[in-house]
């Protein structure tokens, strides 16, 4: 007894439900990382309203902290806005890598998916998009994605603002810095497919530690560099330069 | 008021880094590099990752290195194990805190 296929409908519903069954995990290991965000926001004289407003404005949590923290110093808004620029600078690589992806999409539908694309729904949409059985019909890859960065959009504030009125409240003793790392860490492995993703990976964290120490959060964009160029080198070294094999073939596709 | 200006203006900046190649034909990267964009995700997860790994709470030493590196181990081992972020997470995070525990039983914190 044979069963139907599943008609496009059913597919993108079941990307959207993919999507936010994915993005649940992302937020659930965010837990201690948008607590401790939200409850040192608290500790800033910087009111409540402004740091929570923070999280769907800016939706970067590394670059919330840094700016409020500045406005907490005194600091005036154009070296607020600066310092998140290049905090935030990373976000280029992530524009430019999808782009090849989203070809097909409209640029109002660009545009909008541009709003969500911080750390973790950049990796979410990477692995989904780079998967070996595709990235499925554009309305899938549209309910994936969008489904993905709204879940991780209102997790990520609902995180952050339950830790500016509750974070006081969190043990000391319950140790959770570990989260985050280990939840990139797994964000990490699918991407890595051959020698030139291993080395970029292994030599952008190495280089991200030692560099730990740049005002910032220079540190990370330093290693990514680093770990870009490492990659680049072995990928020269063993790829062959067939234009038509590389992924990135798809960037020719046109704009909508 | 000022503090909310900045914070808009810092979302402003942040959307720019994000949409600048994703808005128009003649903003592209470099036709050279495009074929390195797919190590972009492993560089910057990496550079994310690692240095949590090597230095959980801001401090890179044996006792604290150790039980994060072991648990990070764990974490891989049982995500291509089972293909499940939830697990590979709930694993490493009970490893990782069984082994603080026991360099704090024996001492060697």
């Amino acid at each position: 007894m044979s069963t139907a296929p599943p008609t496009d409908r059913e597919r993108t519903r079941s990307a959207v439900l993919q999507g936010i069954r994915d993005a649940v995990m992302i937020v659930l290991g965010y837990i201690p990382f948008g607590l401790a965000a939200g409850a040192a926001m608290a500790q800033t004289d910087v009111g409540p309203a402004v740091s929570i407003a923070s999280s769907p404005i800016v939706f970067a949590g590394a670059a919330q902290l840094v700016a409020i923290q500045l406005l907490d110093s005194g600091a005036g808004i154009a070296l607020v806005v600066a310092t998140v620029l290049i905090v935030n600078a990373r976000h280029l690589l992530y524009s430019a890598s999808l782009e090849p992806h989203l070809a097909g999409w409209t640029r109002g539908q660009r545009m909008a998916g541009a709003f969500l694309l911080a750390d973790p729904v950049y990796a979410l949409a990477i692995t989904r998009f780079e998967r070996a059985e595709g990235a499925g019909s554009r309305a899938e890859q549209l309910g994936y994605y969008f489904a993905a960065g709204l879940t991780c959009l209102v997790g990520w504030t609902g995180l952050t603002t339950l830790g500016v009125f509750l974070g006081g409240f969190i043990p000391g003793w319950v140790p959770l810095e570990l989260a985050i790392p280990l939840t990139f860490l797994l964000l990490v492995l699918p991407l890595i497919k051959d020698s030139a993703g291993l080395v970029a990976a292994a030599v952008g964290g190495l280089a991200a530690f030692l560099a730990h120490g740049l005002p910032f959060g220079m540190g990370l964009l330093v290693g990514a560099l680093v770990g870009l160029i490492a990659g680049g080198v072995v990928l020269a070294r063993t790829a062959p330069r067939d234009p038509d094999a590389a992924p990135d073939a798809r960037a020719e596709v046109g704009h909508g | 008021m000022g503090d909310l200006l900045a914070i808009v203006l810092s979302g402003v900046v942040t959307y720019v880094t994000r949409v600048i190649f994703l808005i128009s034909k003649r903003l592209r990267p470099p036709q050279r590099t495009l074929r390195y964009l797919p190590l972009v995700g492993p560089a910057v997860l990496g550079a994310i990752a690692v240095p949590g790994i090597l230095a959980p709470r801001e401090v890179f030493s044996l006792p604290e290195t150790i039980p994060a590196v072991v648990a990070a181990l764990v974490t891989f081992a049982l995500f291509r194990w089972t293909k499940q972020i939830v697990v590979g997470l709930v694993g490493g995070l009970l490893v990782w805190w069984g082994l603080l525990w026991a360099v704090a039983a024996l001492g060697w914190a």
